[in-house]
């Protein structure tokens, strides 16, 4: 500018040479350069020394345990093991591959690091019996195998807001033949140059203008590395001068080492999505499902033709293209004498084993992930997730949730009632599965369709639950000891005032009236003028804080109508109750997140079992009587043929007002399952919950063959005789007929029902009482 | 050269736009160490010798066929094989995670157990131990009655959950 200006200017001073401004221009420009070379030589040291990625957050399934006795088939294990990208193969020689046989897989793991420790890499035999492990053995060192943990699967990843994804790895691990390959095709004078290779441009230059076009590149890998580093695809001359500077200085700082493994991990090699695939490590992940130790030569050579266009030389796109690339890649090897001529054949006769759809597609559960995002927000802000490469597992069991996918759309559409269902909005659902024991979150539908990842029901529909209350009624009563499962009720018709003039007339769902009958039946069979009866005696307060203890984490409004299940609880919170019911009255806080680690695998922070006594055992077994009863005798006897085998199992329906609200929770010895059946806008349904979230439960559990109920009868425990008559008092005794019930050891039968006792005297005294009435 | 020097500045500055955002904050990825890791669970490759995990709590048969006049009935299903093999090699490193002083990795062993054996009393009351040892004596009550609700018949089990009770 100066120089330009220069000779309008009036200036006042005395006339200076050109040659006086050209020194000067030299010398500021010279000052310019060398500040802008200090400038980037300090940021490259700096971005470079701190060369840190912001990494995702990766979720962990729940492994798969294998031990004699445990529950898995062979299927299972074998999908198991393509869903982690197991190899089959007809000799097992190394990790990540399996044999298949009739009755047998023999497969060898290939290790992991959990937080809780290290999982060897292991050669084993697995022998099946129907679906259960019957045999487990290694080799001749290591003999019966008691325990083996697979690697988990990977469901999902909180990606950074770069979309950047990553597995980050050390030069040691990535294999020999790999950087042979990229050196060989990139920059075969890696070694030798000093972040520019002039030979390398010379020749490119020689190559484009012969094929009138861009053919070859002359970058080297460190300059490759500086684009990719600062993301700036422009190419122009200013451009490519600070670049090959900036190279320049980087060589000068760092050794080759370094470079190249930083290329190794940086570079872009494909896109997923919102997903860049970025490193050698992970393309291998996601081009083979398999880590780079385990990929043949051949699809090294392929991954190494990526960094020249990875969506132009997409494998899973474009197979030929890929394996064009590939070939010239081998080519390229073979001529620099990284390998022989028949290694370069073999490795181009190779066919391509690439990643499978599915796998791609799949690790996506939407539900479930929902409640992991919940858990987590607790200890850890979103930018932790998505950039410090969290390792997290979860409680997510695959075989549930994708029992559950599979299953569930067809059990609902079979119960819809097609007068019900009306142009606007389908039946909807949701579910969710937890472990009885532990309260591991195994699986959860958000809506009936599999992967449905909208509104999600499980979590946030806040529904009446109906008479899926009841079970917390009558534990209130038992645990007073006024109760047993032989008082005698009466279902008869109550009305009650409420506060504001208002009066509430309970009735049963059929407007059936009972009359007398015992506890254990009116719960079976859900009777609710019998359950508000009893409700009342106990006390509203006492059904609430029952409520509580079992789970509810909420204010409960001390209305009757709350004896019938007025209460609004999400199908989740419903699960609480129930897993507390299931695991004897030991309630265990529902967890979606088993532990956090960082990525290098140290433990962060865990979440164990917890536990706490809500309920005395023996109330709790008295209860458990009258919920198998359910299924013997109850609401949903409609499906004892179809669970038989699986018996016993406890649960019980529930239906709202105007059948707006089809459930059902029950459980077995391992797994507690809600299913929650609606309309979005609280339509009817047509459906109670025994036709409808029964049905539904009652497939998901057969698929999943739900382990029965085992015994846990306290010591407390008597059985006794009873008369099949619930009788109240000034009635004949009738011992004529009986049946056996547990009773805690400070609460019998009443004398009007009790059989025990059924000598001489007994019967003189009975008939003596009926002539005095 | 007016133009070399324009390009020059440019460059510079489109450097500092590019390098003073840059990659965006570096991930403060912790390099600490491992040090809170322990080793790896020793697999015993061999059958464990001397279990000690408790035998399965027997079942007792109900009075009677505690059904009568159609009333169905409250049977217990037939037991199933307990995998003892896979507890005690978990009970195993429980010990040698002890040993170590690593009881949080004591305690996830005993849940890896417990997954394996949900109802095994011992496990449970290892797991109460563990805690108590750990200073946490809430949770190690929830365990140890839990304990208690499984030993069943087991006396010298009950005995010693009850005197971790006390002890709480």
């Amino acid at each position: 500018m100066q120089k330009h200006n220069a000779p309008d200017n009036r200036s006042p001073h005395p006339r200076r040479s050109k040659w006086w401004y050209f020194k000067r221009l030299v010398l500021a420009m010279s000052a310019i350069i060398v500040l802008w070379g200090v400038w980037i030589d300090y940021t490259i040291r700096q971005d470079f020394e701190a060369l840190q990625w912001a990494l995702p957050a990766r979720l962990y399934a729940r492994p798969v345990e294998l031990y004699v006795g445990a529950t898995i088939s062979q299927d299972e294990l074998s999908s198991t093991l393509q869903r982690l990208g197991y190899r089959q193969s007809n000799a097992v020689s190394g990790p990540g591959e399996y044999q298949l046989t009739s009755s047998r897989i023999r497969l060898w793991t290939r290790g992991f690091d959990f937080w809780d420790g290290e999982e060897p890499s292991l050669y084993l035999n697995v022998e099946f019996d129907d679906n259960r492990i019957r045999n487990l053995w290694g080799d001749q060192n290591t003999g019966d195998l008691a325990l083996v943990r697979l690697e988990p699967v990977e469901i999902a990843q909180i990606n950074p807001d770069t979309g950047e994804d990553r597995l980050p790895t050390t030069l040691s691990d990535v294999p020999q033949s790999l950087t042979d390959a990229i050196i060989a095709v990139e920059d075969q004078r890696f070694y030798s140059h000093f972040g520019v290779d002039p030979v390398g441009i010379a020749r490119a230059m020689v190559a484009n203008i012969k094929a009138g076009g861009i053919v070859q590149g002359g970058s080297t890998l460190t300059q490759q590395l500086i684009k990719n580093l600062y993301l700036d695809r422009r190419q122009t001359l200013g451009r490519k001068i600070e670049e090959a500077v900036m190279a320049i200085l980087l060589e000068l700082h760092f050794s080759k080492e370094d470079i190249l493994s930083a290329y190794l991990n940086e570079i872009f090699l494909g896109q997923q999505g919102n997903r860049a695939i970025h490193g050698f490590a992970l393309a291998s992940e996601y081009y083979f499902s398999r880590p780079l130790k385990e990929l043949t030569l051949s699809e090294l050579a392929m991954l190494a033709g990526l960094p020249r266009g990875a969506s132009y030389y997409n494998p899973l796109r474009y197979p030929e293209r890929a394996t064009a690339r590939r070939d010239v890649v081998l080519q390229r090897m073979q001529s620099q004498g990284y390998i022989s001529a028949q290694e370069q054949a073999q490795a181009q006769s190779a066919s391509l084993r690439l990643a499978s759809r599915t796998r791609i597609q799949n690790a996506r559960y939407p539900a479930f992930m929902t409640l992991v995002r919940e858990d987590l927000a607790r200890d850890y802000d979103s930018e932790a997730l998505r950039t410090e490469g969290l390792r997290i597992f979860t409680t997510l069991d695959l075989r549930v949730q994708d029992t559950v996918d599979e299953k569930l759309e067809a059990a609902v559409k079979s119960v819809e009632r097609a007068a019900a269902s009306g142009d606007d909005g389908q039946l909807e659902a949701a579910v969710v599965i937890t472990d009885a024991i532990s309260g591991e979150v195994r699986a959860i539908a958000g809506g009936r369709e599999p992967g449905f990842s909208g509104f999600n029901r499980a979590l946030n529909a806040n529904r009446q639950i109906g008479s899926l209350v009841k079970p917390a009624v009558y534990l209130a009563a038992l645990e007073t000891g006024d109760y047993s499962l032989a008082s005698v009720l009466s279902d008869s018709p109550i009305t009650m005032s409420l506060p504001g003039d208002q009066e509430w007339s309970p009735q049963n769902y059929d407007n059936k009236l009972f009359g007398d009958v015992y506890l254990f039946d009116a719960l079976e069979r859900s009777m609710n003028l019998a359950t508000v009866n009893l409700g009342m005696e106990v006390g509203v307060d006492k059904v609430a804080q029952m409520l509580n203890r079992l789970g509810v984490d909420k204010d409960i409004p001390l209305y009757p109508s709350l004896l019938l299940g007025a209460i609004d609880l999400t199908p989740l919170e419903v699960a609480q109750i129930y897993q507390s019911l299931a695991s004897n009255g030991f309630r265990s806080p529902l967890r979606a997140v088993e532990a956090v680690t960082t990525g290098q695998g140290a433990r962060l922070e865990r979440y164990g079992i917890a536990t706490e006594q809500v309920a005395d055992s023996e109330s709790m077994y008295l209860l458990e009587y009258a919920m198998q009863g359910v299924f013997r005798r109850g609401t949903a006897e409609t499906m004892a043929s179809r669970l038989g085998p699986h018996f016993p199992l406890a649960g019980k329906t529930g239906t709202t007002n105007d059948l707006r609200d089809s459930w059902f929770a029950g459980y077995g010895d391992d797994l507690v399952g809600v299913v929650w059946l609606g309309y979005d806008d609280n339509r009817d349904t047509g459906l109670t919950g025994a036709s409808g979230a029964l049905r539904v439960w009652a497939e998901l559990m057969d698929s999943l063959s739900i382990n029965p109920r085992a015994d846990f009868e306290p010591a407390g425990i008597q059985w006794r005789k009873v008369s099949i008559d619930a009788v109240t008092q000034g009635r004949q005794r009738n011992c004529s007929h009986t049946l056996t019930l547990p009773f805690a050891s400070n609460t019998l039968a009443d004398n009007t029902v009790d059989c025990e006792d059924d000598s001489l005297f007994r019967n003189i005294i009975d008939r003596v009482r009926g002539l005095g009435r | 050269m007016m133009r070399v020097a324009i390009l020059l500045t440019l460059s510079m500055l489109s450097a500092c736009a590019t390098y003073s955002g840059g990659r965006g904050i570096p991930a403060p990825v912790e390099s600490r160490d491992n040090s809170t890791d322990v080793p790896a669970p020793s697999l015993p490759s061999a059958q464990p010798s001397g279990s000690t995990i408790s035998a399965p709590i027997q079942r007792q048969e109900l009075p009677d066929s505690s059904v009568e006049q159609g009333v169905g009935s409250f049977v217990t299903p037939a037991p199933r094989e307990e995998p003892a093999t896979a507890s005690s090699t978990l009970l195993q490193g429980v010990d040698s995670a002890i040993a170590q002083g690593d009881l949080e990795r004591a305690a996830a062993l005993c849940e890896r157990a417990l997954r394996i054996s949900p109802r095994d009393a011992l496990l449970w009351y290892r797991l109460a131990s563990v805690r108590a040892q750990q200073g946490r004596p809430t949770e190690a009550r929830g365990f140890a009655q839990r304990a208690l609700s499984y030993a069943g018949t087991d006396q010298t089990l009950t005995t010693q959950i009850q005197s971790l009770l006390r002890s709480l």
